[in-house]
């Protein structure tokens, strides 16, 4: 049962995506070119909403948060080669199979990379293990933890801030 | 120069909705959205076509087991949601390099009348969008 509600997840969240226009290559490129900030528009309109209900849901105890490990080294050095290649290719892991839906069949190519990317990590896991896994590792860390202040103290900021930047940008017309 | 370039939805909005179905899974599956995994998880189940044994003992495949799981099926859904959404504003079409990348880089060198063979054979590669631009020469 569990494996047709990611599929229905999957098709609500690929419709949106396609609808907002975030799965074209044009796009993704514009905005790391920082001329079309619609990529960046719709992502940080995501992060607000469900930042703001999942915590809502959180304080309820009705959900459990999926903190990941904050290891530096392998945050730093995956991010410099994750930026290399969506600048690359012009679509990251989740869009490229959502530019495929909408026949845009470039991205076939850099799914068939990410195959073989994951497939090598997998390789070096071990290796990586015992060096660029254990650089900076701070384990499951949150912000308002290291800030020592209630997670609403960091919520309503970050709700501000995007706020300004996104009349920001339309008065910018990015 | 795009045929038919359909409405899109405002970003905010489609990006706050996405928000919505992301807490939606969360709260009542448990399941944050993410992506990366199921590449990870799709190269294990190939290479266990070819060698089980081999993906049976390696330490990321232990962590990471290759099976189809609740965001492998995410991951499917987000083409098939994309297909019906860019079927339904009539925008979907199969297009192999994209129109940025044409015009900036392919059409910056296409225009220029060089050496034939060189070009005949770039152009029989690059051209399978369709587009024939009038200034090739063929020599």
């Amino acid at each position: 049962m569990e494996l047709w509600y990611g599929l229905i997840t999957g098709i609500l969240f690929g419709f949106l995506l396609q609808k907002g226009h975030v799965l074209r290559y044009d796009k993704q490129i514009a905005a790391l070119r920082l001329q079309d900030m619609t990529i960046v528009k719709f992502m940080l309109s995501h992060i607000v909403v469900a930042m703001v209900g999942v915590y809502l849901l959180y304080d309820m105890g009705l959900v459990k948060l999926s903190l990941k490990p904050t290891i530096l080294g392998g945050v730093i050095i995956g991010g410099v080669l994750f930026g290399l290649g969506w600048g690359l290719l012009g679509y990251c892991p989740g869009t490229s199979l959502g530019a495929l839906g909408e026949g845009r069949w470039d991205s076939a190519w850099g799914i068939l990379g990410m195959l073989v990317g994951a497939g090598l990590y997998a390789e070096a896991y071990p290796y990586l293990q015992t060096t660029v896994l254990t650089w900076g590792n701070y384990g499951k860390i949150t912000i308002p933890q290291l800030l020592g202040v209630n997670h609403w103290l960091v919520i309503v900021p970050f709700l501000l801030i995007t706020v300004l930047l996104f009349r920001w940008l339309e008065k910018k017309g990015l | 120069m795009s045929m038919k370039e359909d409405q899109s939805w405002s970003p905010y909005l489609a990006g706050a909705l996405s928000g919505l179905v992301s807490i939606g899974s969360i709260w009542f599956i448990g399941k944050y959205l993410g992506a990366s995994t199921t590449f990870v998880r799709t190269t294990g189940m190939l290479e266990k076509l070819f060698s089980p044994e081999r993906v049976a003992n390696m330490p990321y495949f232990l962590k990471e087991v290759p099976l189809i799981d609740w965001q492998w099926m995410f991951v499917i859904g987000i083409a098939i949601g994309a297909f019906f959404a860019t079927v339904s504003s009539g925008s979907f079409r199969l297009q192999a390099v994209p129109t940025m990348w044409q015009e900036r880089i392919w059409n910056s060198h296409c225009t220029k009348s060089d050496g034939g063979l060189y070009w005949r054979y770039y152009s029989d590669v690059w051209c399978t969008s369709g587009r024939w631009l009038p200034e090739r020469s063929w020599s």
